[in-house]
């Protein structure tokens, strides 16, 4: 009974708060000036359609950095907490997944990783970007671990993989310290034709790198838990 | 007109996926549950693209390649799901009568011994 008052009265204040939410909003009629003047700048100074892309790996270039950084301290520390111990085989104990898995993976697996590199080619044009796609890529990865137990990933080349991609980023980095305004800028490949694939400057290639990375990071993290 | 036939279909299917959702609710164990928000959500979620369809026509075929993987991928998921709670024996409802899984299992030990 009390439970069910309980209940009844958590309802009651989430209508009551979101109530309040609703009848208080109204939509912004004008822009702030910092709106308008980043969605005037990254079109016209960067060339890109997205302008979320174009802040957050132009404007705010070293934060991404350092998100980046923050998700090779994760994937390093779960290795070392995981990885330290003999890996014992459990795989063969495991049941063997059903046809219909096997099958259905072989299916999807292909759209998943082709929709994954879209994301990651795409970011600088529509929805989507570096993490994003390959977040969707090391889900693809889960699908052929949970598919095929047997699957050995193959921890070496993906690590290489990853630390290449990120030595390029920082490389990039600095040849925009070099060659445009500062670090991370992406003037130092020409802007192209606005809207097409090879526009908006170094932010695709930036992009491409962030999707590898975050791609075989959170795939290694994905192995370690298997083992 | 158009929009009309649109909106009562995306309505028909918001209420087979409301209906997903009492099933999770009043369902007894995991498989009936599983069962009954595959189905109903599956059909719900072809039934609203369907009504997108109707109203956007310039959508329908980007559209009908998310019905595609819905229809793949709902169903083969939830298969994926309610089979590994049955290898760690979930126990089921009080009026399950049989269970065609572990008969299958059984047959296919007694044949390899």
């Amino acid at each position: 009974m009390t439970k069910r008052v309980f209940s009844l009265l958590a309802i009651l204040v989430f209508a009551f708060i979101f109530a309040g939410v609703a009848g208080g909003y109204s939509e912004r009629q004008t822009l702030s000036p910092l709106a308008r003047h980043y969605l005037t700048a990254v079109p016209q100074d960067l060339g890109g359609a997205n302008v979320v892309t174009g802040i957050l790996i132009t404007f705010r270039g070293f934060d991404t950095l350092g998100e980046v950084a923050v998700l090779f301290m994760v994937a390093a520390s779960v290795g070392i907490l995981l990885g330290g111990s003999p890996t014992q085989n459990r795989t063969n104990q495991a049941p063997r997944p059903s046809e219909l898995v096997e099958n259905g993976a072989k299916i999807i697996l292909p759209l998943i990783f082709l929709f994954g590199a879209y994301v990651i080619m795409n970011g600088h044009l529509s929805a989507g970007g570096g993490f994003q796609g390959g977040a969707v890529v090391a889900s693809g990865v889960m699908l052929l671990v949970l598919a095929r137990p047997g699957t050995g990933l193959h921890q070496g080349f993906l690590s290489v993989t990853e630390s290449l991609a990120g030595v390029i980023y920082v490389v990039l980095g600095i040849c925009g310290l070099w060659f445009a305004g500062g670090f991370l800028d992406s003037h130092i490949l020409p802007k192209g034709e606005f809207g097409s694939l090879a526009s908006a400057g170094a932010i695709p290639v930036i992009s491409a790198l962030l999707g590898i990375k975050v791609g075989a990071e959170l795939s290694v993290v994905i192995d370690r838990f298997r083992s | 007109m158009q929009e009309l036939v649109g909106s009562i279909v995306i309505l028909v299917g918001a209420f087979f996926l409301f209906s997903a959702g009492l099933g999770l609710l009043r369902m007894p164990d995991v498989f009936t549950r599983i069962q009954a928000g595959t189905k109903a959500s599956t059909l719900g979620n072809i039934l609203v693209l369907a009504g997108l369809g109707i109203y956007h026509p310039d959508w329908s075929l980007k559209l009908l390649i998310v019905a595609v993987f819905v229809l793949i991928t709902n169903p083969l998921s939830s298969h994926a799901l309610s089979r590994a709670a049955h290898a760690v024996r979930t126990p089921m409802a009080e009026t399950t009568v049989v269970d065609a899984l572990r008969d299958a299992d059984e047959a296919t030990k007694e044949g390899r011994a």
